[in-house]
């Protein structure tokens, strides 16, 4: 049953040898940091987030050691398999699992170490006063090690025990303030889509498993291409429902903006740089299923290329600094999705721009927290301006991830996410010009809106009040501690070079080959360098708008009413309005309308389609009227309604 | 097919059946509902001595009506015959639903078992089994044999039935029963009914426990009868012999002054 | 008429009794009688602590006989009532095991006398002087376990029963005892004795149409033994054929009753929420296996001929007490009720892998059964011990911020939940995906159909019990007159039992389920 096992006898997936064979220790290495914070309890008080740091680092050392290790192996033989575990031996059930180290996942190990653990040493300053620290870190270690295990899993069901950590980490990050409401709600909203996911997920293994009698990737990468298209494409949208969900991609997106009420380094680290990138992760993993179901295939960049303008769209009229960065992650891993979407051309690049983005994107989301730092928590940007003679070294390092998410060359954005342009503009048809338009003008309202945080933030008049003046509602703007500094500094540098260096002489997209696949040369329907200047042209012109009206003009410390435009996209698009519209409503009008007496509706459960659930609940609650001659009827009604339906099938 | 002597006895006891266990479900008195049950009970007895059963037929009239509905009968009339259950159904289209669904069960099941035809076999193999070994000696057989695990198993109900009956209905006296002395002790302590609680009310023509006594004022003491009684709603009522009292006092009285007319009269 | 009544011998012939394959009902039973007669002569203070001791050596004693004999004594014996087979024996040793746990958290005393579940007098009015009385006198009713042993020995006999006669007393055998017991609540009495009597009520009701059925089955069959009744079924009976739906269909609906599938769930929260918490979670863990194991018998040997006929309709039932199970648990305010509503839910998972007809099925079902019976064991031992008041704090308000007062016990809870949600590496994952995978696999269209609703009901339910697991750990306690006590070594065992098993099955469930598919084989 254990393909993988298999196919290493065959010499394709090499079992691990050296230190490879060690590559469980990056799981067990935070987790066991969790572990011993969450048991260790007052103990630990003291220490506990820094052994939390020290563990994460220790992962990103192994990470690393792995790398150089695989690096020395030839090019087809990098990918290993450690160990399986026999998780489901008995008879037809064989489940065995084991972790997968390939091209792949040692990019997104790294990527989850590097970035985790800078944030690791960013919450020691960040967290210094709250009294909840240790349960922080260990929230924090708990979320590292799922995220890994999702990464290096070598079967669907690995994949998923992940999956469902770093959900249940976020989940309880989000909801880590949870003395206030709206953030107790924050984090059900958040919980109840990801379940939406989960039962996507869920139903796809079920479905891998009833259709290849194993859910692990060889076995499933292997009989894709044999299997029916329909079960393909049902397995493809399944797998993306489950993505769409933890990458809050257009339908389920409504969670990532309220997720912001985390506390800022968790927005950084899993909103922003790992967690959220996990659909893109599936998608590219299951590659296999997606090349082999072009419908799925086409749903994915539909729904990539929607997000990234809805993403974009909402990110001009948010003045909340985090959910306005929110927006522009939703918007880039739409960039990311769109990608993926479009078959082998992209994957490469989805992946290369998801490593990127989680430099530059973590980058300025604690630089966003290091602003609010120095702002007595305030978030909202018409309240800022003038920041970047009080902040200077917060100023520079979000500057460089400004210029990195423009897609300005030299910095990493413009290799990444250039690439997606360009790979968007190939194919035939009218998709070339969609996609690569979409694509094309999400980049010019990218630079409008991030140009128009970074200058409503750091340039212009200053609009807030300083402490000397009025101690109330004053502030007095500093600069951070450098525990919050230097990890700044060191993503500001990635978001300075990362893409350079990767790209140099196609570098990371030729690492990736094995896993991903090889290509043909391939050429867009625009000439490279027509696509190029077009969108650097739009750039410009959309940072230059931006500028007009942050910098030169005044800014109002009071958000005017605004076009109809701006008013919708302030309001998410009116994404919960619709989501009442469409789901809450009728199940309370429905609850009323059945209900003799009137009914409560529906009492605070989070989410639109729980609404309708508690709907019907309530309802049928009431057939439990606690009399037993009422009970003896339902039991009547079963029997009469089963005998008479068999009666009349037979 | 059944024989003609057999087809006129289930068509005149078949209906007695039904009627009986309809009389069950819809009889308000609970003495009637278990009359209505041991009808049915022995109705189905006949059944069975009919068909050639002789053992099941006996033991079902004797146990059935014989022993378990006699006590029954016993219980209710011990519990108070006249209590019957309150009709008024609080639940809405509870009865509709109750009628319509009952009705298509029995539909449903007439149909299904309509269509099913039995021949003389199985009449035939029972006549021969009592034949060859006698009614009893095959029932023994089985009972014994065959479903002898069965058999001893159901001592487990009974016996649970038995534990059930002493958990939930034995009540255990706490403590020593008081004495006499304990009691007119506490009377005297507490100075309420010195002189024990007042007899139920006797009277010229009736001499009954559940007549409460009469006040000096001439209003029934709720006292002077068993607690039980008013419990049961069984307390007599006493204007009529208060009443009819009255009544011969004033003949008597009518008497008194017509005698002492006509003594006036005579004087 | 039956084989049997044509074929008698002249002379009386006693039927052969393999006692070693039969031996542990026979001590579980002879456990009960010995009870009822400490009962009649012991000394009242000294009866709690002689039946526990008797019960516990007793079911131990019979787990003993079954592993250590039992087991080489395969077949159909006493005349063709019983017979031990893999999933029998599977089942039994589950059972007994189940009974012990029950046992030690229906012996929880919090330091008194008498056992603390139980009222001290069933007979005394509810709230009456004599009750308060029976207490102070150190009365107890220390019946509840013969009364117990007696429910386990039904249950024994009901994963075991040959035919449907058997069956039927085996139904009766555990059923009364239950009804009692739920009547036997220390605490919210008037509740405890409505909730018995309606169980009473329906389950007579339920009865009777088993009765019906297990008669027109006969009708059909000539014979009341599983096995004719599927030779029958194969030959098809012209004539009779109209005996057959009714009878299957009856038959059935007095069994689904037992795992309260909807739409005949109505009398479990009620009973769930009146019975006493140990014999609720016993009564959960116990009366769902038994009687799975009896449908799973009822299925796969008497009736798996005619299965296409009436598969369509369990699987309807299956569909909807998956969804209304895991809706109604949205709203409910009693932890008790949720926990009942979730049980429902869970015993329509359940009849999904029943549904695959297929080996993998039966084993993935008696997996499934033991995951959730230790877990609801200890659940419900834990509702016990959650107290304000002096009564037990049920309503869910009530649980709020328990995980900062008492972090371990609410975490074990929090563990149960993830469980009874099918979180990975719980039981309740593995259980999840042996009872699904094979109805994808050899279920057809219907099982994929019942796995997308089971999957989506387990999403539903999943969100009530982290929504349970916030409130214990994220909210300001209302009122700080809840506390949990400190529960003995016997609810400790019990709970510890639940918990590692919980976690032993989600991570190293190999052993069982292995186990579980190489006794998953009927005999025929």
């Amino acid at each position: 049953m254990n393909s993988l096992a298999l196919l290493a006898a065959e010499g394709e997936v090499a079992s691990a040898t050296g230190i490879t064979a060690y590559a469980w220790l990056l799981v067990l290495l935070p987790l066991a940091g969790a572990g011993l914070l969450l048991l260790g309890g007052k103990a630990t008080n003291a220490w506990g987030h820094l052994l939390a740091t020290a563990l994460s680092w220790a992962s990103f050392v192994v990470g690393l050691l792995v790398l150089l290790a695989m690096v020395g192996r030839g090019h087809e033989e990098r990918a290993a398999h450690v160990g399986g575990w026999n998780f489901i031996p008995a008879g037809q059930f064989q489940l065995e699992t084991g972790l997968l180290v390939d091209q792949l996942s040692i990019a997104f190990v790294l990527l989850i170490t590097f970035v985790g653990s800078l944030i690791h040493v960013y919450s020691i300053g960040y967290m210094a006063h709250d009294p909840n620290r240790r349960k922080f870190f260990a929230y924090l270690n708990l979320f590292v090690a799922s995220m890994l295990l999702l990464v290096l899993a070598d079967s669907y069901l690995l994949l998923f025990v992940g999956w469902e950590g770093v959900g249940l980490a976020s989940y309880l990050l989000i909801g880590f303030w949870n003395h206030n409401p709206a953030y107790a709600t924050a984090a059900n909203k958040a919980f109840f889509v990801n379940r939406v996911g989960d039962v996507g997920m869920s139903i796809a293994i079920m479905l891998m498993f009833a259709t290849f009698g194993s859910v692990d990737f060889a076995t499933v990468h292997a009989g894709a291409a044999e299997a029916g298209s329909t079960t393909m494409t049902v397995l493809g949208l399944l797998l993306l429902v489950g993505a769409c969900a933890k990458s809050a991609q257009f339908p389920l997106q409504s969670w990532l903006g309220d997720a912001m009420a985390g506390p800022t380094p968790v927005s950084a680290l899993i909103h922003a740089a790992t967690m959220v990138t996990a659909g893109v992760y599936l998608v590219v993993r299951s590659h296999s299923i997606f090349d082999a179901a072009p419908n799925a295939q086409l749903a994915v960049a539909i729904v990539g290329a929607i997000t990234l303008l809805y993403g974009a769209i909402v990110g001009c009229a948010k003045d909340d600094i985090k959910k306005a960065l929110a927006a522009s992650t939703m918007s880039q891993i739409g960039y990311m999705m769109l990608a993926a979407g479009l078959g082998p051309v992209g994957y490469a690049f989805a992946i290369f721009h998801l490593i990127t983005h989680g430099f530059f994107k973590a980058g300025m989301f604690l630089g966003a927290g290091s602003v609010m730092h120095g702002m007595k928590d305030r978030v909202d940007m018409r309240g800022f301006g003038g920041l970047s003679g009080f902040m200077k070294i917060t100023w520079v390092t979000f500057g460089l991830g400004w210029l990195a998410i423009l897609g300005v060359p030299p910095f990493s954005g413009f290799w990444s996410k250039d690439k997606i342009i360009e790979a968007a503009f190939i194919g035939e048809g009218w998709r070339p010009w969609v996609f690569g338009g979409i694509a094309m003008i999400g980049a010019g309202i990218t630079a409008f809106y991030m140009s128009r945080l970074f200058f409503m933030t750091f340039h212009g008049k200053k609009r807030w009040v300083d402490e000397h003046e009025d101690a109330e509602r004053g502030v007095h703007p500093h600069e951070s501690p450098l525990t919050m500094t230097v990890p700044m500094m060191v993503l500001a540098v990635g978001s300075g070079l990362l893409g350079l260096v990767l790209s140099w002489g196609g570098m990371f997209t030729h690492w990736l080959e094995p896993v991903v696949g090889a290509h043909g040369e391939e050429h867009p329907v625009l000439a490279v360098p027509v696509i190029m200047a077009l969108t650097l042209l739009l750039v410009a012109g959309g940072a230059a708008y931006a500028w007009m009206l942050y910098w030169r003009d005044e800014v109002a410390v009071v958000a005017p009413r605004g076009s109809l435009v701006t008013q919708a996209a302030r309001a998410d698009l009116y994404q919960d309005a619709i989501n009442e519209g469409l789901f809450m409503r009728p199940g309370t009008h429905l609850t009323r309308a059945l209900v003799f007496t009137d009914g409560k509706g529906v009492d605070g459960v989070a989410g639109s389609l729980a609404a309708m659930i508690g709907g019907a609940s309530s309802r049928l609650r009431r057939v439990q009227t606690g009399y037993a001659r009422s009970y003896a009827l339902t039991m009547l009604t079963g029997v009469v309604a089963v005998l008479g339906a068999l009666w009349v099938m037979n | 097919m059944t024989s003609g002597g057999e087809a006129i006895l289930f068509w005149v006891l078949a209906p007695m059946a039904v009627a009986g266990s309809l009389g069950l479900v819809f009889a308000r008195k609970a003495v009637h509902a278990a009359l209505g049950m041991a009808l049915t009970m022995i109705v189905l007895g006949v059944f069975y001595l009919a068909q050639g059963a002789d053992f099941l037929g006996v033991i079902q009239i004797f146990v059935y009506t014989g022993a378990v509905m006699m006590l029954f009968l016993f219980v209710v009339m011990l519990v108070g015959v006249d209590s019957s259950d309150s009709i008024v159904e609080t639940l809405k289209g509870q009865r509709a639903a109750t009628v319509v669904l009952s009705l298509g069960l029995g539909v449903l099941l007439a149909g299904a078992l309509g269509r099913v035809t039995i021949g003389d076999a199985p009449a035939d193999k029972v006549h021969a089994l009592n034949a060859q070994n006698g009614n009893v000696s095959g029932v023994a057989e089985l009972i014994f044999g065959r479903y002898v695990w069965v058999f001893e198993a159901t001592s487990a109900l009974l016996i649970t039935a038995a534990l059930a009956a002493m958990v939930l209905a034995h009540r255990e006296r706490l403590g020593s029963r008081p004495s006499q002395r304990a009691w007119s002790e506490r009377r005297i302590r507490s100075g309420e009914n010195l002189a024990g609680l007042p007899v139920p009310g006797v009277y010229a023509r009736h001499n009954a426990v559940d007549t409460p006594a009469l006040l000096p004022d001439g209003s029934p003491s709720e006292l002077s009868v068993s607690r039980v009684l008013t419990a049961r709603d069984q307390v007599g009522n006493a204007t009529p012999w208060v009443e009819a009292e009255r009544e011969i006092e004033r003949d008597v009285s009518q008497d008194r002054d017509r005698d002492d007319a006509a003594k006036e009269d005579r004087a | 008429m039956t084989a049997a009544l044509t074929a008698l011998p002249t002379a009386f012939e006693a039927v052969k009794v393999d006692y070693a394959a039969v031996g542990p009902m026979l001590v579980v039973v002879a456990a009960a009688l010995i009870g009822v007669l400490v009962e009649a002569f012991a000394p009242r203070l000294l009866r709690h602590t002689i039946q526990v001791v008797l019960t516990l050596t007793a079911l131990v004693v019979a787990f003993v006989v079954l592993v250590l004999v039992s087991v080489d004594h395969h077949g159909v014996t006493v005349g063709g009532s019983i017979v031990i087979d893999g999933p029998a024996l599977f089942m039994q040793g589950s059972l007994l095991i189940f009974a012990v746990l029950g046992i030690l958290t229906m012996s929880e005393r919090f330091g008194g006398r008498s056992a603390d579940a139980f009222t001290p007098m069933g007979a005394a009015t509810p709230g009456s002087p004599a009750e308060a009385a029976a207490d102070r006198a150190g009365y107890a009713t220390s019946e509840a376990f013969p009364l117990t042993m007696f429910a386990v020995f039904g249950m024994l006999m009901f994963v075991s029963a040959n035919d449907l006669i058997t069956m039927f007393v085996a139904l009766e055998v555990l059923s009364l005892p239950l009804y009692v017991l739920t009547g036997l609540a220390r605490r919210r009495r008037l509740l405890s004795q409505e909730a018995s009597l309606k169980y009473f009520l329906l389950g007579a009701f339920s009865s009777a149409f088993f009765l019906f059925g297990a008669a027109l089955l006969y009708g059909y069959a000539g014979s009341s033994d599983l096995s004719k009744i599927a030779s029958a079924i194969t030959t098809a009976n012209g004539d009779l054929e109209g005996l057959l739906l009714p009878g299957v269909v009856l038959t059935l609906v007095g069994l689904l009753f037992k795992i309260g599938a909807v739409p005949f769930h109505s009398w479990t929260p009620d009973a769930y929420q009146g019975a006493p918490s140990p014999v609720t979670g016993f009564m959960a863990a116990a009366t769902k296996l038994a009687a799975f194991g009896a449908i799973l018998r009822l299925a796969y040997v008497g009736l798996e001929a005619s299965r296409l006929e009436w598969r369509l309709g369990v699987a309807a039932i299956a569909v909807l007490t998956m969804v209304v199970g895991a809706v109604l648990s949205v709203t409910q305010t009693d932890i008790k009720r949720l926990l009942a509503y979730s049980s429902v839910a869970h015993a329509g998972f359940i009849l999904v892998g029943v549904l695959a007809f297929d080996r993998t099925g039966v084993s993935g079902v008696m997996f499934y059964l033991v995951a959730y019976g230790l877990a609801t064991i200890a659940a419900f031992a834990i509702v016990a011990l959650v107290r304000s008041g002096g009564s037990e704090a049920t309503h869910l308000s009530q649980w709020a911020g328990l995980g900062r007062k008492h972090p371990v016990l609410a975490g074990i809870f929090a563990l149960l939940l993830l469980a009874f949600a099918g979180i990975p590496l719980t039981s309740g994952f593995t259980a999840k995906f042996a009872a699904f995978a094979p109805a994808i696999a050899h279920g057809g269209l219907a099982g994929v159909v019942m796995v997308v609703v089971g999957v989506l009901a387990s999403a539903v339910t999943a969100f009530v019990y982290f929504r349970l697991i916030v409130l214990m750990y994220f909210t300001e306690p209302t009122g700080d007159d809840v506390a949990a006590l400190t529960p003995s070594i016997a609810s400790t065992i019990a709970i510890t039992v639940g918990a590692l098993g919980t976690v032993i099955l989600g991570i190293v469930p190999g052993p069982i389920l292995d186990l579980a598919g190489r006794v998953s084989q009927f005999i025929q």
